[in-house]
């Protein structure tokens, strides 16, 4: 295997590290930190349970502190607060603790431990983002077989709405870190010139912390599950089984990482550029990366905030969102979604400004109208933090702002447009080079304009009034998010597979794979929003007797479930098109630019072999 | 180059300028034109077949809607598909696996071509807004003798009452071409009482009333939905409603153990 790197190599041959280097991180990985979790966890389970039981509020507590717990405790034996303790006890990192933690002369063992190398920390995001895919695909495929006949009865109420809820949110999740920190760790410092992020400590932290979350995420089928859909409205959640207590943790820890992540991003960009790299000759997908952050700063906090409210509610007797005891659940979905759609932004603007980068390179021409495109990204951001109810139309709550709310979801259209103007702009006399890469772009052309019309008809009132709660709503978010986002995010990820890895993807394999996404998006949600619209009968998650998109259309069916499965397929496929070849084909750095205008971030890497 | 040459160098490139339609200007113009057409085809028939058969009048506002949009909107997409589709066909560098030989043209923005693409969304926008609102001011105008029914949703059925009547029921009966108000609460948690061919819907809250108001101008029968997710058999929360003549309503309430002079006078019936 190949690694890029800037500095590790010199300091490899200059600086040989001392036996005592590292201190305790030498003897920390993912096994300490499991083990130190379930430790702590187990030690908080105890005590809480030993002091509550039977109170009123018990179980929701000992929930609680017993995640709390089990996270501190993973990442306290993964090592990500060693230096500020060590710190704090009156001892600095010597230089030889810091090139430890870089990984330097550790092989690959670094990629199960705490490592604070920024390639380290992008590759690891990418195994997990795939990973994400692949559990949350798996749900969605159960959930389709569910669907298959209007009376299955494979899955049980309870367990389909869970599975429901849980794929909603580990996608979310996913999508919100699949280009941010995959690439915005691997590839935005290169493209700027710089070492390393800003806090390379923190980076790596911000990742074993979302890592962490992720088993608070599964333990909610062993507590009873959430059946709350992906929104978890209350008073609904008031209501819910434990599991709910760990989806709020879940969250929570969460909202830790990506803010970490954001402002460790945006201090890198405004601080760490190299010289001549002003702010307007940053790549486009620096742009993407440096907004999405910073919109994640303003959207986060206010997720964290909700479900630590919620916790309380349930956990502690307060009533925010209890109407019986003065609260009100319109409170909850008014902060749901000041966080919600701003959130659709943090995700898709850094993968959409990575397929800008992708474009531009296989249509062999710079991107078009750069500057209207960052205007256009701030302008989304500025634009998004102010259309939340939109996805409040239909509650009763403030009828009067119903105007005033369709007017700036309207606007949001217009830098929306550009980002499309952007893409036929390069596209425009280009010399298109059709790689597999440039698949994904013209996939996500036709899917996000059909995103994006959708989206209109939901954005007025009386139309929305009727769409609101159907399957035409999870058609649009679906067209939008995995049509376009997460397309978007596969057109980058086989662009920089070779930056990573050093190892080109299998074209056919790949385009196998494109054409069964392609075909199966379009199925399956063209299907959602036809029948969603018409009858009506698939009131979005439900498990219902009548969900009749199958039955209606039998054939159409498994298809749905094939074209939702290779979806999922596709990181394996990729994973599967990997190793059949060991090299890039040709100019060994740089497999797509050739002798077309070296971009930085392809030319400056050595390419060392360890 | 002297004047002369320059204005023969003009005129070469002017008469040699092919005609419109072989320029891709022009063959992408066609292919927009099209596309266009068939969005705007689209536009008048699929909604025929992707929605109910509405039944009052905010249902055929989301049908106007639906249309009207979808018209505005076929143009853009179309558009934008034209450039996609021709730049596959025009420009694309044959032969997959060899990188194309030269660069495309450096060009890095056109001012024009920009403000052009702004101003035409905006205008949509404005045409989309005040479509719109117009449409949804309307909807507020309240009625005279407005018929009123008390919305309760509970885990996982609906209930109906008919205020003066004591009227209490399962399903929704409204008479023809009468305004009805819904006055929505919950009792437990939130659900959407979402009457679907009535094209209106609105959540009910615990704690709360919320009302919206519609005219059925259809006989027949629709099914009435729970929108928000509210737990276990979310799902199985319908109930079924129906649009009647005013007679049939009176006697229908007379069913339920109305005296049929409040009845008529409900169903606004002269005797
Ligand atoms: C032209 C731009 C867009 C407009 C006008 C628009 C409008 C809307 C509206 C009004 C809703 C609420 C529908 C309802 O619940 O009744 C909605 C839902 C949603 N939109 Fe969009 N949208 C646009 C683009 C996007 C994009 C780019 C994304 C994501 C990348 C996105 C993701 C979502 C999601 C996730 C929901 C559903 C949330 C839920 O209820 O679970 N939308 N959109
Ligand atoms: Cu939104
Ligand atoms: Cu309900």
């Amino acid at each position: 295997m190949y690694v890029t790197t800037d500095v590790a190599p010199r300091l490899l041959e200059d600086t040989p590290l001392g036996p005592e280097a590292g201190g305790l991180y030498r003897r920390q990985n993912i096994w300490t930190g499991l083990g130190f979790g379930v430790f702590l966890g187990f030690v908080a389970w105890l005590i809480s349970h030993a002091l509550l039981q039977g109170s009123n509020w018990g179980s929701d507590m000992v929930v609680t502190v017993t995640m709390v717990a089990w996270v501190i405790g993973f990442n306290i034996g993964m090592g990500s607060f060693n230096a500020p303790i060590r710190w704090a006890l009156g001892h600095d990192q010597t230089h030889q603790d810091e090139l430890y933690a870089a990984g330097v002369g550790q092989g690959r063992s670094r990629y199960l431990k705490f490592c604070t190398d920024h390639k380290v920390v992008g590759t690891q995001y990418l195994v997990l983002v795939l990973v994400l895919f692949g559990v949350g695909g798996t749900l969605a495929m159960l959930i389709r077989t569910q669907l298959i006949t209007a009376h299955s009865s494979f899955l049980s109420p309870e367990t389909y709405n869970s599975l429901v809820t849980i794929h909603g949110m580990c996608m979310i999740i996913a999508t919100i870190i699949m280009v941010s920190g995959p690439f915005t760790n691997f590839i935005m410092p290169i493209m700027i010139g710089a070492k390393d992020m800003a806090f390379p400590r923190l980076n790596a932290m911000s990742f074993w912390v979302v890592v962490s979350a992720v088993p608070c995420l599964l333990a909610t089928f062993f507590l009873g599950g959430v059946d709350a859909g992906w929104t978890t409205y209350a008073p609904l959640t008031v209501q819910a089984p434990p599991a709910m207590d760990a989806f709020a943790v879940t969250i929570i820890t969460f909202v830790v990482s990506v803010t970490v992540a954001g402002v460790n991003t945006i201090v890198t960009i405004i601080t760490m550029r190299a010289k001549g790299m002003t702010m307007g000759r940053l790549p486009i997908f620096t742009w993407g990366s440096m907004i999405g952050g910073g919109l994640g700063l303003y959207a986060m906090p206010a997720f964290l905030l909700v479900m630590t409210l919620m916790i309380t509610d349930r956990a502690t007797g307060t009533s925010f969102f209890v109407a019986a005891q003065g609260g009100s659940g319109w409170l909850y979905e008014n902060v749901f979604w000041v966080m919600g759609h701003p959130e659709v932004y943090v995700i898709l603007l850094p993968p959409v400004a990575a397929m800008l980068e992708v474009a531009s390179t296989f249509a062999r021409k710079p991107v078009f109208g750069y500057k209207v495109v960052v205007a256009s990204f701030a302008a989304v951001a500025g634009l998004s933090i102010m259309v939340w109810a939109h996805h409040m139309f239909t509650t009763g709550w403030a009828p009067d702002l119903g105007g005033p709310f369709m007017l700036t979801t309207e606007l949001i259209s217009i830098p929306t447009g550009v980002i499309f103007l952007s893409i036929i702009g390069t596209l425009w006399k280009g010399r298109i080079w059709t790689r597999l890469p440039m698949y994904f772009v013209y996939l996500f052309l036709w899917n996000f304009i059909i995103g994006g019309v959708t989206g209109i008809y939901l954005s007025d009132v009386p139309a929305d009034q009727y769409f609101h709660g159907d399957m035409f709503v999870t058609a649009h978010f679906h067209y939008t998010l995995l049509g376009g986002a997460m397309i978007a995010a596969t057109a980058a990820l086989c662009y920089w597979f070779p930056k990573v890895s050093a190892k080109m993807l299998n074209e056919r394999i790949g385009k196998i794979a494109f054409w069964m996404i392609a075909i199966g998006i379009q199925i399956t949600y063209f299907g959602c929003s036809g029948r969603g619209s018409k009858e009506c009968p698939v009131v979005w998650r439900t498990t219902t007797r009548s969900s009749s998109m199958p039955t209606r259309w039998p054939p159409v069916a498994p298809t749905c479930s094939c074209s939702d499965g290779s979806c999922s397929c596709t990181p394996c496929s990729i994973r599967g098109a990997t190793g059949s070849r060991p090299r890039p084909t040709r100019g060994a750095p740089r497999p797509w630019s050739g002798r077309y205008r070296p971009r930085c971030h392809w030319r400056t890497s050595l390419w060392i072999r360890w | 180059m002297s004047f002369e040459e320059q204005v023969d160098e003009l005129e070469r490139t002017v008469m040699s300028e092919k005609p419109f339609f072989s320029r891709p200007g022009g063959k992408i113009f066609i292919i927009w034109l099209i596309l266009s057409v068939i969005g705007v085809l689209i536009g008048f028939y699929a909604p025929h077949h992707l929605l109910p058969a509405m039944m009052s009048s905010t249902g055929t506002d989301v049908f106007k809607t639906v249309v009207v949009f979808t018209v505005l909107a076929a143009p853009v997409a179309a558009f934008v598909y034209a450039v996609g589709i021709y730049s596959l066909i025009a420009w694309r560098h044959k032969g997959d696996q060899d990188e194309p030989p030269e660069d495309g043209p450096p060009m890095h923005g056109n001012g024009p071509m920009t403000v052009v693409w702004l101003v035409v969304s905006s205008l949509l926008v404005v045409v989309l807004l005040v479509w719109g609102l117009s449409v949804y001011m309307a909807q507020q105008v309240s009625h005279p003798n407005t018929l009123q029914i008390d919305v309760t949703g509970r885990q996982w059925l609906w209930t109906f009452k008919y205020p003066g009547t004591g009227v209490e029921s399962r399903t929704l009966v409204l008479p023809l071409d009468r305004a009805v108000e819904f006055n929505v609460t919950s009792v437990d948690v939130t659900h959407g009482f979402w009457p679907v061919a009535l094209g209106n819907q609105v959540d009910a809250n615990p704690g709360e009333v919320t009302v919206i108001q519609t005219t059925p101008d259809k006989l027949g029968k629709f099914s009435v939905r729970c929108s928000q997710l509210c737990g276990l058999y979310h799902a199985f929360m319908y109930s079924s409603g129906s649009v009647v003549t005013p007679t049939q309503f009176s006697q229908w309430l007379q069913a339920q153990g109305v005296p049929p002079a409040l009845a008529d006078r409900t169903a606004r019936i002269a005797r």
